[in-house]
């Protein structure tokens, strides 16, 4: 009886655990349900059950900066594990109730900091502590094409060195019969359509003191913005009575049925690509916008629950070492549609987007953070909406428009 | 001879026909005012019924068809596929197996919500409207104030008492939350329908020494029937309907099927399969529909009870 428990148990040990580590229940808090997302996801939990421990799912979407939700569970005593969010915000109130963890001690033993793109090491942080693990990474403004359009209409895309030669082409892309641009007039893509114009155009200085943490409203009468928004009523041009409040992924399908040559959107794009059946770098071609001096970096995170048992903190430490492996970086990004967040991820799982991408990443000076990483969120907003009203009226000049964020700063920040 | 029975009824029936008072109608004219009624019924009725069409001919669609673009196109191929996804494949986190998942808890969610919250406000209005109850009027006013208290403002404090007593992030946390938020409205609906019971029938019970639960049981229930049926139809409609309660009480595994629709439909960057989006939200719209369908009838009889009473 008692060898029959033994080997029981035994069996048990050697079936559910790795020597040393205890196994735990995770219970791993997310809002991701789409097909490429779920694959990814599972990319993870075959990590994290390879290291012993167990996956506990909890999905609810939500588009608030707050992340009710998580804070419900919190404050009810059934908080999860670890829990997918990039707003520091948040961080700040979970430290405040002594659920902070901070992992900069953990980051420095494992050597990954000089892994990892400059924007993504800044993103990561919430008042000077790593507090984030970085999971996915996208650009908020890429050109994508379609490749044949671009045969068809005597075009090279990739050959564009500024946005002039590119609006020079567009007469030619019309007389072939197809639209040069497709934009969606949404305040959404408007509003990610600008800032990723004034990095690429204004540049990274620019660009860090108005969408970052410390607003400069000098940087407002800079002329690189004045050209910025210059350039955004040229897109806004391209907006036919058809754009309106168009979505961002009906906006692709003109461009992959071959109604229009081109879109500049963030690059989660590449999903409607890749679900349309198309292949990058054949069908489909990914460069920036020409002529950037800076891209801005989105990061999706995970943040880890402190104030827990030991055994639990290192499991999800465990987690942590999971999504930041570059093996599985690279399995995750090509599930997700996205580009690791890791440097050194193995090249063959990289498609040619991503290539790109992270040969642009590979320089420090040329990558700026979304603004929700940063920005006050009632200042984005406000730009959000003088933009806005700035692309829906053609008779409002640029003028008016630096004018009405500078009474919004005063108002706001002031 | 049963012919001839079969005629002679007949002929009694039309004679029975020509001796009824005749009053002859007047030739309706389509005047211009009837024309506008029904031009504006008519809108109103497309209003309501162009976007349903155009969510049940997508549901039906292949993606394919849908990428085309023709929004009101009658489905190529009918394929009933994203149904099919919906119902058994369709991804909330990593779990990919359907709304059906978020089906059965909504049905566990439903069945104690609908006891706790009925029962508990009908006794109270039956208190409340028959028995010499001190402080009554305090009550109910101070019910009809909380009738107007918005849910999200409570919700951090009713997270905190939930946990404090043991409930929060089960089933029975989400009933008692729905018995709570309903009360107010349901005791005064409850209430105002006891109200009407004539004061002999309650002077009669308690002369025959009925004790308060006695008298409900036997004599105040059986007479419920109408306004039973109007108070489930509100409350599964609502507990149905319900996202954040749901979300908010029901912890890892009491999620109902709203959140399921959520994660189906909310998607930041990826392909948005309308089809699936469509077929999930029929799905999940169909069980108060056939309840409404299966006792409607009795719901108006319910109204209109009240209204010939009051």
């Amino acid at each position: 009886m008692r060898t029959r428990i033994a080997l029981l148990a035994a069996g048990l040990l050697s079936g559910t655990c790795v020597p040393g580590a205890l196994a735990v229940d995770l219970v791993v808090y997310h809002s991701w349900s789409a097909a490429p997302e779920v694959a990814a996801l599972n990319v993870l939990r075959a990590g994290l059950e390879e290291k012993g421990h167990t996956w506990t799912d909890i999905a609810i979407p939500h588009n608030t900066g707050s992340n009710v939700n998580l804070m419900s569970l919190v404050t009810g005593g059934q908080p999860p594990n670890v829990f997918m969010e990039s707003n520091p915000g948040v961080y700040r109130d979970l430290a405040g109730m002594g659920f902070g963890a901070t992992l900069t001690d953990w980051y420095e033993e494992n050597g990954i900091l000089e892994h990892l793109p400059a924007s993504v090491a800044a993103s990561i942080r919430v008042d000077d502590e790593i507090v984030k693990v970085p999971t996915a990474l996208h650009i908020d403004g890429m050109l994508y094409y379609n490749m044949e359009v671009a045969e068809a209409a005597g075009v090279d895309p990739a050959a564009w060195t500024s946005l002039e030669e590119m609006f020079a082409d567009f007469d030619a892309i019309r007389e072939a019969g197809y639209d040069p641009l497709a934009v969606g007039s949404q305040p959404f893509q408007v509003g990610y359509l600008m800032h990723a114009l004034t990095a690429a155009i204004a540049g990274p200085d620019v660009y860090t003191r108005i969408y970052g943490a410390e607003v400069d409203p000098a940087a407002l009468d800079d002329p690189g913005f004045r050209q910025t928004l210059e350039t955004l009523r040229l897109f806004a041009n391209e907006a036919g009575p058809e754009a309106q409040n168009r979505p961002w992924n009906e906006t692709t399908n003109e461009v992959i049925t071959g109604n229009a040559l081109m879109q500049i959107h963030g690059d989660w794009m590449k999903g409607e690509w890749l679900a349309a059946g198309k292949t990058p770098g054949t069908d489909f071609g990914c460069i920036e916008i020409p002529g950037a001096q800076a891209v801005v970096v989105t990061v999706d995170a995970w943040g880890m629950l402190g104030g827990v048992p030991d055994d639990v903190m290192q499991a999800e430490l465990d987690f942590a070492s999971v999504v930041l492996d570059p093996e599985i970086q690279g399995a995750f990004s090509a599930e997700k549609g996205s580009t690791p967040v890791r440097l050194d991820a193995p090249e063959g799982s990289l498609d040619a987007c991503s290539q790109n991408v992270l040969q642009i990443l590979s320089d420090e000076a040329r990558q700026v953070q979304n603004p929700h990483n940063t920005a006050d969120a009632d200042w984005q907003n406000s730009i959000w909406d003088v933009v806005f009203n700035f692309w829906s009226e053609p008779n409002m000049t640029v003028d008016e428009a630096i004018e009405q964020m500078k009474s919004n700063y005063d108002t706001i920040l002031g | 001879m049963s012919d001839l029975t079969i005629a002679q009824k007949a002929v009694g029936g039309e004679i029975a026909v020509r001796s009824a008072p005749y009053f002859p109608r007047r030739r309706k004219r389509i005047t211009g005012r009837s024309i506008a009624i029904l031009v504006f019924l008519t809108i109103c009725a497309l209003f309501f019924a162009i976007p349903l069409y155009v969510v049940v001919v997508t549901s039906f669609k292949s993606m394919a068809q849908i990428r085309e673009g023709a929004m009101f196109a009658l489905p190529g191929p009918w394929t009933i596929e994203a149904w099919d996804y919906a119902w058994n494949r369709a991804c909330s986190g990593i779990n990919c197996n359907g709304l059906k998942v978020g089906f059965w808890n909504s049905v566990a969610i439903l069945i104690p919500s609908l006891i706790l919250s009925i029962s508990l406000s009908m006794v109270t209005g039956y208190a409340l409207a028959l028995w010499n109850v001190r402080w009554a009027g305090t009550f109910l006013f101070l019910l009809f104030i909380c009738a107007f208290v918005p849910f999200q403002i409570i919700m951090f404090p009713l997270i905190s008492m939930t946990s404090t007593l043991k409930v929060y992030g089960s089933v029975w946390g989400v009933a008692i939350v729905h018995a709570v938020l309903a009360m107010p409205v349901l005791v005064l609906i409850f209430r105002n329908y006891y109200k009407d019971i004539p004061q002999e029938i309650m002077s009669a019970a308690i002369m025959d020494s009925g004790s308060f639960w006695r008298i409900f049981v036997e004599i105040i229930l059986p007479m419920s029937g109408n306004i039973l049926i109007v108070i489930l139809i509100l409350q599964i409609t609502s507990i149905w309907n319900d996202y954040l309660i749901g979300v908010t009480f029901g912890g890892f595994n009491g999620q109902p099927m709203t959140v399921n629709l959520a994660n189906l439909i909310t998607i930041s960057t990826g392909t948005v399969a309308y089809n699936q989006n469509m077929a999930a939200a029929l799905l999940t719209a169909i069980p108060p529909l056939v309840i409404y369908f299966l006792v409607g009838k009795l719901f108006v009889q319910g109204i209109t009870a009240g209204a010939i009473k009051g």
